[in-house]
């Protein structure tokens, strides 16, 4: 074991948070059940590695192995880093049935192909998604274990998450993951947040939609009940009316969380202070940005209790229908058009 | 009502030459109804201190012809964190000297009786009191400014002593006739701004309620002084160019949702200058026209969001030349509009006073 | 003799108070006591039989409200409008040289039939429904509808897909909750414009197979538990890899791949039986299971086979 190796393995035991130390390094197969049983996880963290660094060598254990740890840690903490979202266009007919093994084989291929000094580790997560850590380097570096780029995709679906990934390697991963997942092209969707699975779930469809079916059934418990009878079933069946529309605009049940939308407006000036401002040509430019623990949520209940206006504007129901949270508005054409996003 | 006396004429005499008159500042309307509808608070001291329905559009003047560029400079890019103050008794600003070396003395005598490990580590606090002169004007007493230095007990010895903590107390155009009631001996600085460790803002606070027994108390700044000062900000794009305005309100959903609308500088101005056409006087500012300013973007955002904003709170407004947050923290960026800053929190500061 | 007159409040005494003044006096507070109770008893009582008796007033003009409510939609159903279209039809035979007035009831007329396809069309697509069709149900505002597609395996409901259609222009998704991996955008490519039926018909097959093959490993792993393993399989469950072992000392393993080409299908398109046996795979034995697993369900198989001792 070399010395990076050692630093890098501190690095990374330092980050780890003591009470994920332990079912972390169980996940890690590199130990023996009577050499990680030795570890005593009350002693400080810096014994325990210490203790860990001299099993390591034991073991004759590389950096290889010490960035496998660090991908199972970043699996069991996916909200370490922002994400953003790829989608991969037009699927060949193998795109359907390839498996983690060709997968991997022709992402390491590919990859490999195009820059010479470059670590790849690849895991399939219990959720079947697989985990790609990508340490670059250039032509006269080797990798650089610090600041790993981390891709998440699940097979024969279109979507790509990726962190901490710059400029520099961005065309050359985008290349390789385009052709080992049997696609044309890749784009980006303009969705991004802290919370992959958050992400995931609104692409994919895994949070619960509510559509208007013939028999409403009760969408969840109401507020508390207001005390004068008639007042509150005029308001109840306001309240219900509301109630619905958001909940088919954002779903029910728990939402995904994203932290942010952001929209771009270069639209004409729309409101009350017409005068001079409506004959106005050119936009009225500027940056909205909503944020909020978790922004589905929050809009939902604007809707829902009336601080906003039904019906929903296109361009809030689009952060769910489109899956994206970054938005361009322009004038063009009739009503407001968007810059187009993933279909469908 | 006549005036009882002028108590901070003599200082105002001893540290600077007579100035001319007020050039600019408010011309001030009685409110009535509005008044009470928009403070809600016990008309009391309101009969002394009147809410400004109209300003005039300031203009961003150098500073430094009037003032130290230094001065200034120990303003700008801090953030600072507001309280109002009620009048100061007996207060001299030809006393500054003594000052300071009783407040060094009263924060190491304080610390020694807290808690004994942070005095290891900080021996020998020096503070100094300045007066920033000639930002003041009209019967506005001048600006105190005050650093409190300290050096660590292990410096070398060629190391300096570092500023830890700094504040300043101010009136920048205050109510003249106000002002002008006060008792003899009472100087009214009411608008005070501290930067550093809330411990140390505590003691200097403690040390001026003993000095010159006056009282300390948040200064929030309400959503109409931010109203206030987005509009003026906007007003003065083509002087100083502001580069954008943004506004950020908190919505109370659940859970609650932040919202910023950054808006691009000309575009603001222009909108500020639609609605300051059809008001007919182009030097002065109407509360009214403030108000369909922020009508005007907020239904601008309406249109788009369909999302009420005047169901939540405006609760901070900024451009490149400073921000200002409901909390009671301002952050000063540029000389250019300081002053009238200053004068519209001075105001908010007098509002606030229990007097 | 005390007077009769009934006391005022702040002529009222104690009992004990008044036993003071003699008994008969006593007795006399007493009976004014219960004269004054049973007085306020009657008009308590009566007070509550006018409260039952607007409640009841009530609950009355609520069932009528109801009833009228009932028949304000009743009035609109199939039979009255096919009742009136036909006597309509008489009067405007009657009178063939319609006027203005002929001119609003034919307007009239055009409506009610219009509303009477609309509920039949309604009757209809109930039915669909009721035999295991899609559903279809306005949604937002009548600009588009939305098509819920059930799932089912082996007679077991299973999800149920939506799809939103914006049917304003032309006919476009305008949301759904169908996995990303339904080659949904490909299939709206061929037919959503052409043939909504065709469409929905293709989108249900690909649920529908999706759903069972999903089910069929959900059903091995929960049915075969310890006995077969499901070793690999993916999101659209093509591609599925099982373990079983042969019965006896050796305990050969032996895995089954199922692929899955035709996505509309639950059943495999190719079946590889491997094992470290090379001989095992040709033997007749699983020649047989090979077929087997090809035309039925493979939970169905390996419970069969397992049953009767073919694999552990």
């Amino acid at each position: 074991m070399d010395d990076s190796a050692k630093q890098l393995l501190r690095l990374i035991i330092r980050r780890i948070p003591s009470n994920k130390l332990y079912s972390t390094l169980r996940k890690w197969e590199h130990l023996s059940k009577k050499q990680f049983e030795s570890l005593d996880f009350t002693q400080p963290k810096w014994l325990i590695c210490d203790n860990l660094l001299s099993l390591c060598e034991e073991n004759d254990l590389s950096a290889k192995h010490v960035t496998e740890l660090e991908l199972i840690h970043r699996i069991e903490q996916p909200t370490q880093g922002a994400w953003h979202v790829c989608q991969l266009i037009d699927a060949q007919e193998e795109a359907l049935t390839s498996d983690l093994l060709q997968f991997r084989e022709s992402f390491k291929l590919h990859l490999k192909g195009l820059i010479s000094h470059v670590a790849v580790k690849i895991k399939k997560h219990e959720d079947d998604a697989i985990w790609i850590r990508i340490a670059w380097g250039d032509n006269f570096t080797k990798p650089n274990h610090l600041k790993p780029t981390y891709v998440v995709h699940h097979l024969q679906t279109p979507y790509v998450f990726l962190s901490g990934l710059n400029v520099k390697h961005k065309p050359l991963l985008h290349q390789a993951l385009v052709l080992a997942t049997h696609h044309e092209s890749i784009k980006d969707v303009h969705l991004s947040g802290r919370c992959l699975t958050a992400l995931r779930d609104l692409l994919m469809r895994q949070y619960k939609q509510v559509f208007p079916v013939k028999h409403p059934r009760p969408l969840q418990e109401r507020s508390p009940l207001l005390t004068h009878p008639n007042i509150e079933n005029e308001h109840a069946k306001h309240a219900e009316n509301r109630l619905q529309m958001a909940s088919e605009v954002f779903g029910d049940g728990t939402l995904p969380k994203l932290e942010t939308a952001l929209y771009k407006l270069e639209t004409r000036y729309r409101g009350k202070e017409r005068g001079t401002m409506g004959a106005r040509e050119e936009p009225f430019r500027g940056v909205v940005r909503f944020s909020s623990s978790n922004i589905l949520e929050s809009l939902k209940y604007c809707t829902s209790s009336g601080m906003a206006a039904a019906p929903v504007t296109p361009l809030l129901s689009s952060i769910v229908q489109k899956g994206r949270n970054y938005f361009v508005i322009t004038d063009k054409g009739p009503g407001l058009s968007q810059t187009p996003g993933p279909k469908v | 009502m006549e005036p009882l006396g002028n108590a901070t004429t003599t200082a105002r005499n001893q540290t600077a030459t007579p100035r001319r008159s007020k050039s600019y500042g408010y011309s001030r309307r009685s409110l009535g109804v509005e008044l009470a509808s928009r403070f809600g608070t016990t008309p009391g001291h309101l009969t002394a201190v009147r809410v400004t329905t109209n300003r005039g559009i300031p203009k961003p003047r150098n500073l430094n012809d009037q003032v130290d560029p230094e001065h200034i400079a120990l303003l700008v890019k801090k953030e600072w964190k507001l309280s109002y103050v009620t009048p100061l008794y007996q207060f001299r600003h030809t006393q500054l000297k003594s000052y300071s070396k009783q407040l060094a003395t009263f924060i190491v005598t304080e610390k020694q009786k807290g808690v004994a490990v942070e005095i290891g580590a900080e021996t020998g606090f020096k503070v100094v009191f300045t007066a920033l002169l000639g930002l003041a004007e009209g019967e506005d007493a001048e600006t105190v400014f005050i650093q409190i230095y300290s050096k660590p007990v292990f410096a070398t010895n060629g190391e300096a002593a570092k500023v830890v903590w700094s504040g300043w107390l101010s009136c920048i155009a205050g109510e003249a006739d106000f002002l002008r009631s006060l008792p003899p001996d009472f100087t009214c600085l009411p608008l005070f701004g501290a930067s550093g460790a809330e411990s140390l803002t505590a003691l200097v606070k403690s040390w001026f309620g003993k000095t010159f027994d006056c009282q300390f108390g948040p200064l929030a700044i309400n959503s109409t002084s931010l109203q206030w000062l987005a509009a003026l900000w906007t007003a003065c794009n083509p002087d100083v160019n502001i580069r954008y305005l943004k506004l950020a309100w908190i919505i109370p959903a659940q859970p609650p949702l932040d919202v910023s609308y950054t808006v691009h500088s000309q575009d603001a101005w222009e909108l500020w200058n639609s609605i300051q056409q059809e008001g007919g006087l182009k030097d002065k500012v109407d509360i009214k026209e403030v108000t369909r300013f922020i009508r005007g973007l907020e239904s601008n955002f309406f249109c788009h969001f369909r999302i009420h904003l005047s169901a939540g709170s405006l609760i901070k407004v900024s451009t490149s030349l400073g921000s200002a947050h409901q909390d009671g923290k301002i952050r000063i960026s540029s000389s250019d509009m300081m002053r009238s800053i200053l004068s519209l929190l001075t105001e908010c500061a007098l509002l606030k006073m229990p007097i | 003799m005390v007077d009769l007159k009934p006391l005022k409040r702040e002529e009222w005494r104690t009992p004990v108070e008044c036993l003071k003044e003699g008994v008969l006096s006593h007795l006399n507070v007493l009976e004014m006591e219960a004269l004054r109770l049973s007085r306020k008893q009657q008009l308590s009582l009566q007070q509550q039989s006018r409260v039952d008796d607007l409640r009841i007033m009530v609950e009355k003009l609520r069932a009528q409200r109801d009833h009228l409510k009932a028949r304000a939609q009743s009035t609109l159903s199939l039979q009255q409008l096919k009742a009136m279209v036909g006597q309509r039809k008489e009067v405007c035979d009657d009178d063939a040289d319609g006027d203005e007035e002929g001119h609003s009831e034919s307007l009239q007329l055009h409506l009610s039939l219009l509303m009477a396809k609309r509920a039949q069309v309604k009757d209809l697509l109930q039915g669909h429904h009721l035999i295991g069709g899609y559903d279809v149900t306005e949604a937002s505002r009548g600009k588009g509808v939305c098509v819920s597609i059930a799932t089912a395996f082996q007679g077991h409901y299973l999800e149920t897909y939506n799809l939103e259609l914006d049917v304003a222009r032309t006919v476009r998704i305008s949301r759904h909750n169908i996995p990303p991996f339904i080659p949904l955008e490909k299939l709206a490519q061929d037919n959503l414009q052409t043939d909504l039926r065709e469409f929905l018909g293709t989108l249900s097959k690909h649920l529908n197979a999706f759903a069972g093959r999903r089910q069929q490993v959900c059903l091995i792993q929960e049915v075969l538990k310890g006995s077969v393993e499901v070793m690999e399989s993916n999101a659209l469950f093509n591609m599925v890899v099982l373990m079983c072992t042969e019965p006896g000392q050796k305990g050969t393993a032996v895995l089954c791949t199922l692929e899955y080409s035709d996505l509309t299908r639950f059943l495999p398109t190719k079946v590889v039986i491997e094992s470290e046996d090379k001989t095992l795979p040709t033997t007749p034995k699983w020649k047989e299971h090979q077929s087997l697993l090809l035309e039925t369900p493979a939970h169905t198989v390996l419970q069969a086979l397992k049953r009767k001792g073919q694999i552990v």
